[in-house]
């Protein structure tokens, strides 16, 4: 059976598990149908024109893994930022797992989106942001058709989170291929500030499909700092589709490290109601094998005085593929914007790809807007020189590409997630040493 | 105090009228409305045109019929019919040519208008022209200078009368009948355009020049070109477009050919100002235009662009750099005013070793009008060493204009260099103020601006079009006329 | 030459000039001295005619003649000519192109036809010269890249081919060194005569030892509120402006 008709005709078993006398499951059936309509995504769609998914699609996935699967925290301890105190909302096969989490509801819902869709107690916040932005697109269609289970974070106005928040969904898959599609909500009211770092983790060698979608609001003078660890298995594919939504003097940013997985695409996308509003958007891929890694940004100034950032850098070795589609859109409204966005790209291997296409759609005329390209190589003359004062070409080559690639880690406010990326990005390029420049 | 700031420009320019926008009276023959299989061999028989010929249109048409018009670009226009437009129109008396004296008074009263009398033309440029009027070749002049070089410069239906076996070699290898909508339509119908041939290791003493027009109502035009620089050869050509005003929408798909072989160089360059359309929108030319060049070995082949005319602008003159240590060049102005739609670019294709690709392209928008770069640069997983560097620069003019950038760039190969940068501007009240207080008013502010703006791009144009061409700017954005 | 009378100004509502007064005859220097935010660079352009300020009162004449309704390029054509305190980047339009562009439109203005290229390339070379300016400088984009010292002697440069008959210069030792100060100086000296007339804003003294005024204005709060001589100068430069504002609230 094809997966979409098996997704289809599990609609009706999901059924059984949600209340569907709710509007939650109003807008649930309307996806539904939306999906069945659009199916998924091929490439002859424009935003799919790189990146196919029929690969990934063949799969026999179990789209819900059945088992309670317990993991040891030891086992998974490292995929965690463990040397500094955080709340924690992990899920296993799309399951939450009280005994890995740590969650809270003291000044703040740090906890599930199961209980937030049917608890009245989180029933305003639910009506006001669930599904408001996220677009009526194929695969988010479909994460919204099955949403019931995901993070839930909620911080009223003036709070300061006094610690990060990671975000970890795991899949153990011990039988077969899985599918999860986790559903996050975060309103960040005003005033109010907080670190997320996400990380979806793949514990077998089966085939993996998660399909996550993440609504973020941002009031006003708030600031959400967001990170994405992207570092799974072989056989692990990710569609990443997070949708932000900032108000007047907000500062948004989300940096996106992606250094494994089978396919990866992340959909960012960027929407600014409000002014003096700043959005970055930063991302450092670095992939090998066959990987693939597609980012699709999109910033939509709507408002005048905005700004918006983005800081792309890729390194692509043996066969892998990177994608960057970046877009810019500046309503004709939009006057005195600032866009900025680099993409650049170092091809390592004769068989990697790279394929990109940063666009800019502009109806404003009194902006700012800017965006470079390249693809290219490492400085073969600095490397030379590198090894003439006796570093070996490995860790010479290792050094150039972290300098590359260090404009983004730049702007990363947590010294252990900054630490920790350092140390991927050591382990990826094969060496062992400190990138503290 | 006397203001005159960029909404009292954007006033004029709403009132403007078209500078060419006249129509020579001349008596036509024109085909019947309308398209079928009959029409495309009547059009063959018409010009006379062998067998093989007529066979290859009717393949054209048949592969055409089952096509579906594109609708990818970003640009909105009514769909044109087909069965309403005519694909022949002639000048009915074919002036046969010994000395220009014998041009029909009215065409040349024409031609002046457009300020190409051939007289002046000979004198001061040096220029061989091949002028196209709704479709048919009129007058071809220093083809006796050219002859004795070798080079064959002519209308296309006489060189495939001429010359069939170089037009049958290379018509349709670069750009196939079926490479697109437009392209196979023009394959089936065209009715005229310019050949030329340079033979081996021979550089053309002048700048080659064909002018098209479209003159009568209700006629499509769809030339075809078709450029061939054999070794070692060298050839600047220049193509010049206008088309009077015209309340419906004319239709012109043209086709280019350039074919670079080994060690040869071809400059094309145009200067597009079909009728753009009144204040409103209404009217002006459909450019549906495909334009490709394949070079060999050390091929070189630069596009050079000027496009302020059409209504609806669709095109993207490219390079296929096949041969190693070959170079393609596209330096692109585009001005869109009022409602235009211009949706341009190019694609560089790297294939062999060592190819290098430029693009410049500046956009100028004004008015209510949409101006869009598309362009794609793809390095092939064979072609070592690429390098291509691309700059994209917008300004913008009033606040109800469009400008907008779809770069895709594809590489394949890693020692592949490519940069691409892109920026947004507009004209400063700053620098506005400062012209005026060293005495330049603000309309001639604007256009030294924008000149400045585009010169990287007109630098690159023959020295006679490149005065046409910044002519061209100030007429599409400055009020006042002449 | 110059007379302005009990000129008020404003910009976004905020009041800059508050009745200003001062007269300025053909053949004499003037300095125009004052604290920041007194309104020097305001005055300047509102002579030359920037719009975004509002004249709320008073009358600007030129030669008799008042100005204050004519255009930027208008009052230009009549012989105004302000160096700019930030000279303004005009990418791909060449020193060269933008003078000839200046000095034709003026001359159409004026109802003469385009000067001689042979001409301007005279006058070119000896007023670069004058200014010691590179040929090569003078094919580069407008301003675009220029040190600050190369963007001061551009607009003296520009200055000498425009021949104004009344040159307003905005804290042009601004960002100069002291041999490109005096090179300056040294233009605007050569280009003085007994027809036009110099005013000089400036922060400082230093330039003043170069280009010696006539008289010294010293503007506080949009009004001048004293005037002296060359030796005035010197007494700012010494004591500062906070004496005069004693003096003044006093």
């Amino acid at each position: 059976m094809e997966l979409k008709e098996k997704i289809v005709s599990s609609y009706l078993a999901f059924e059984n598990d949600v209340d569907i006398n709710s509007e939650i499951h109003d807008i649930r059936t309307e996806a539904f149908h939306n999906f069945e309509k659009l199916g998924f995504p091929t490439k002859k769609l424009e935003a799919w024109k790189y990146t196919s998914l029929n690969s990934v699609l063949k799969n026999d996935f179990s789209i819900f893994p059945n088992k309670e699967n317990a993991i040891e925290f030891a086992d998974v301890k490292k995929y965690f930022i463990h040397d500094i105190d955080t709340y924690k909302v992990v899920f296993i096969d799309g399951k939450y797992s009280s005994f890995l989490s740590d969650t809270t509801h003291d000044g703040k819902d740090v906890c599930l989106m199961s209980s937030a869709l049917s608890k009245s107690k989180y029933k305003a916040v639910i009506e006001n942001y669930f599904n408001k932005i996220a677009k009526q697109d194929n695969l988010t269609s479909l994460n919204t058709a099955f949403a019931n289970e995901g993070a839930y974070i909620y911080i009223p106005k003036n709070v300061e989170v006094e610690k990060p928040i990671q975000i970890i969904n795991f899949t153990t898959g011990n039988d077969a291929a899985t599918m999860v599609q986790p559903r996050n909500l975060i309103v960040v009211e005003e005033n109010a500030h907080v670190q997320i770092i996400e990380r979806h983790q793949s514990l077998t060698e089966n085939a993996v499909l998660t399909n996550v979608v993440t609504e973020i609001f941002s009031a006003k003078n708030s600031t959400v700092d967001y990170y994405k660890i992207q570092n799974d298995k072989d056989n692990a594919s990710l569609v990443d589709n997070t949708y932000i939504e900032q108000k007047t003097n907000s500062v948004v940013s989300v940096h996106t490290f992606s250094f494994g997985g089978n396919i990866t695409r992340n959909n960012l996308n960027f929407y600014q109601r409000g002014e003096h509003i700043d959005s970055i958007l930063k991302g450092i891929t670095i992939i090998e094998g066959k990987q693939h890694v597609d980012h699709h940004t999109l910033v939509h100034h709507i408002e005048p005085n905005c700004e918006s950032h983005q800081d792309y850098k890729g390194i692509f070795d043996a066969r892998s593929t990177g994608v960057f589609n970046g877009k810019v859109i500046v309503d004709k409204e939009a006057q005195k914007t600032n866009a900025y966005q680099q993409n650049n790209n170092v091809l390592i291997s004769d068989k990697a790809t790279i394929n990109a296409k940063p666009q800019l759609e502009i109806f404003a005329d009194d902006v700012k807007c800017s965006h470079g390209c390249t693809i290219g190589q490492l400085d073969e003359d600095a490397l030379f020189y590198m090894q003439q004062r006796g570093i070996p070409k490995k860790e010479g080559k290792a050094l150039l590409m972290y300098a590359f690639a260090n404009t983004v880690l730049e702007s990363v406010k947590i010294p252990e997630v900054k630490q920790r990326i350092n140390k991927l990005i050591a382990t990826k390029l094969g060496v062992n040493i400190g990138f503290d420049l | 105090m006397s203001k005159y700031t960029e909404e009292d420009l954007e006033q004029e320019l709403k009132t403007k009228e078209y500078e060419y926008g006249f129509y020579t009276d001349i008596e036509s023959d024109t085909f019947a409305k309308g398209l079928n299989e009959d029409v495309v061999r009547a059009i063959s028989k018409k010009k006379n045109e062998p067998k093989w010929m007529t066979d290859w249109r009717v393949e054209a048409f048949r592969v055409w019929e089952k096509m579906e018009e594109p609708d990818w670009a970003n640009v909105n226009y009514p769909k044109p019919d087909f069965q309403e437009l005519a694909y022949y129109s002639a000048p009915k008396v074919k002036p046969k040519l010994d000395s220009l004296d014998e041009v029909d008074p009215d065409l040349l009263e024409t031609f002046k208008k457009l300020g190409i009398s051939l007289e002046e033309q000979k004198r001061l440029a040096n220029v061989a022209v091949d002028i196209v009027i709704d479709s048919v070749s009129v007058a071809t002049t220093f083809k006796k200078t050219l002859g004795e070089k070798g080079i064959i410069f002519m209308p296309i239906s006489e060189a495939i009368q001429e010359h069939p076996e170089l037009v049958k070699k290379y018509l349709g290898t670069v750009v196939p009948t079926s490479d697109n909508f437009y392209a196979a339509l023009n394959s089936a119908v065209f009715s005229d355009g310019s050949f030329c041939y340079i033979p081996k290791g021979v550089r053309c003493p002048m700048e080659l020049s064909t002018y098209f027009r479209i003159n009568e109502g209700g006629t499509g035009q769809f030339e075809r070109t078709l450029v061939v620089a054999d070794k070692g050869s060298y050839v600047s050509y220049l193509e010049g477009c206008t088309a009077p005003s015209r309340d419906e929408n004319q239709l012109h798909a043209a086709v280019v050919e350039l074919i670079a072989l080994d060690d040869s160089e071809i400059k094309y360059s145009t200067v597009q100002n079909w009728y753009p359309g009144d204040a409103e929108g209404k009217g002006g030319v459909f450019n549906f235009v495909t334009k490709r060049a394949i070079c060999e070995t050390n091929a070189k082949v630069s596009w050079t662009q000027v496009e302020t005319g059409s209504a609806v602008t669709w095109k993207y003159p490219s390079c296929i750099l096949k041969g190693n240590n070959s170079v393609g060049e596209f330096y692109s102005i585009a001005v869109t005013n009022h409602y235009q739609q211009a949706d341009t670019g190019t694609k560089m294709i790297h294939l062999g070793k060592n190819t290098k690709s430029t693009i410049i392209s500046k956009g100028i928008s004004a008015g209510k009008s949409q101006n869009s770069y598309r362009g794609l640069v793809h390095v092939g997983a064979r072609a070592e060493n690429a390098r291509n560097f691309s700059q994209c620069d917008s300004l913008l003019m009033g606040n109800a204009c469009g400008a907008h950038t779809f770069p895709y760039i594809e590489a394949k190969n890693k020692s592949a260099q490519i940069e691409h940068e892109a920026t947004t501007s507009k004209i400063g009240e700053d620098q506005l103020f400062y012209c005026n207080q060293r005495g330049i008013d603000t309309e001639k502010a604007i256009a030294l601006i924008v000149n400045g703006f585009s010169k990287e791009v007109l630098n690159k144009l023959p020295m006679e079009f490149a005065v046409e061409a910044q002519k061209l700017l100030e007429i599409s954005l400055e009020g006042s006329v002449g | 030459m110059l007379k302005i009378n009990n000129l008020h100004a404003s910009i976004d509502d905020k009041s800059i000039l508050k009745g200003l007064n001062i007269e300025v005859k053909a053949g004499e220097v003037h300095a125009i001295m004052g604290p920041n935010g007194a309104g020097k660079s305001t005055l300047a352009n509102i002579v030359a005619g920037k719009e975004e300020y509002d004249v709320t009162e008073g009358v600007i004449e030129l030669n008799g003649e008042d100005i204050s309704e004519l255009a930027p390029e208008e009052r230009a054509h009549n012989g105004v000519f302000l160096s700019f305190q930030y000279p303004v980047e005009i990418p791909g339009v060449s020193v060269t192109n933008f003078i000839k562009t200046a000095i034709n439109e003026t001359r159409k203005a004026k109802g003469l036809e385009d000067m001689p290229a042979k001409d301007m390339l005279k006058m070119i070379r000896e007023k670069s010269e004058l200014l010691e300016i590179d040929r090569k400088f003078l094919s580069r984009s407008l301003n675009e890249g220029f040190s600050g010292g190369e963007k001061k002697r551009n607009e003296i440069f520009q200055m000498a081919m425009l021949e104004p008959k009344l040159a307003i210069l905005d804290e042009t030792d601004s960002g100069l060194d002291i041999d490109a100060l005096r090179i300056v100086a040294n233009g605007v000296n050569k280009l003085k005569s007994k027809d036009n007339a110099v005013i000089v804003i400036t922060h400082y003294q230093r330039l003043l030892e170069y280009i010696v005024p006539d008289f010294v204005h010293v503007l506080h709060d949009g009004k001048i509120v004293k005037t002296g001589d060359a030796s005035l100068a010197l007494e700012l430069e010494a004591k500062g402006y906070d004496w005069i504002k004693k003096e003044v609230n006093s």
